[in-house]
């Protein structure tokens, strides 16, 4: 496959991971073009044992963290701190026991994503995370890499690893707790 | 006993890395006599499923939510491309 017929195959997959990362459209643009050139010019080290797209999407990952990491490193551990413990209070009494109780999410993960509602929940709660967090939480949770890998490529420690993943979770689940699992009528 | 929002950081963690066996049995412990922290549970696996299912369905555009690549851009990324094609020397 000639580069252009890269642009054409796989152009759309690496916008849409882009977009779907938070990133916004022309920065995306930006980016997907920066991954086809970057990937012309490396691509005897493509060695075939995972797919184009994959490969194609580990160069655009890379370039995304590369503009981010800064304000990641930037972010302010006391900014984050305060954010944990504002949810933490909402969540917890001070012996560390749940003020009210989480009810029950009855909605199946697959049918529920079939909602385009709840995908714009989703995609808000996700928003509205701090970029260090989200950035980390969507690294584990959505491109399955594992501890290590994100550590590295973020440059933190596995302690603050653990720490902004919890901080992730306990905020998105909040978040669709709110918004969605528990508003009457619409899970 | 450890408390729920103890707990609530060692399941995050447990997803992520296995806890030392002293720990995974005091929070097995917990979870038995703590039906709120079982709700949690559940309902952080089902975050993880979720999330796991959007980013596949996101990137392979099986959803409308994200567009792909306008056509103008396309073009000019294939233009750009095209270009970088001719500069390199063994092509």
């Amino acid at each position: 496959m000639n580069p252009e017929e890269w642009v054409e195959a796989y152009g759309d997959a690496l916008y849409r991971y882009a977009l779907s990362r938070h990133v916004d459209p022309m920065s995306a643009q930006d980016l997907v073009q920066e991954t086809f050139l970057a990937a012309l010019k490396n691509q005897d080290r493509f060695s075939g044992k995972s797919s184009p797209q994959t490969w194609l999407i580990g160069i655009l990952r890379n370039k995304m963290l590369d503009r981010i990491r800064k304000e990641i490193r930037l972010q302010s551990s006391a900014d984050m701190d305060q954010t944990l413990s504002v949810v933490e209070n909402e969540i917890f009494d001070a012996s560390g026991r749940w003020r009210t109780g989480p009810q029950a999410w009855e909605t199946d993960p697959h049918v529920v994503l079939e909602r385009k509602e709840f995908r714009e929940v989703l995609a808000k709660c996700l928003g509205s995370l701090p970029v260090s967090l989200r950035t980390a939480f969507m690294l584990r949770e959505m491109d399955g890499l594992d501890a290590q890998e994100i550590c590295k490529q973020l440059d933190i420690s596995a302690t603050n690893l653990w720490v902004m993943l919890h901080r992730a979770r306990l905020r998105l689940r909040n978040c669709l707790g709110v918004n969605w699992f528990e508003r009457k009528g619409e899970a | 006993m450890r408390s729920c929002k103890d707990v609530s950081f060692l399941l995050s963690r447990s997803l992520d890395r296995p806890l030392p066996w002293t720990t995974r049995l005091s929070l097995r412990m917990h979870l038995m006599m703590c039906s709120f922290c079982r709700v949690a549970r559940r309902q952080t696996l089902a975050m993880r499923e979720i999330l796991n299912v959007y980013g596949g369905t996101a990137v392979a555009g099986e959803t409308e939510d994200q567009p792909g690549l306008p056509d103008e851009v396309r073009e000019r990324i294939k233009d750009h491309v095209r270009e970088a094609v001719k500069e390199q020397p063994d092509c």
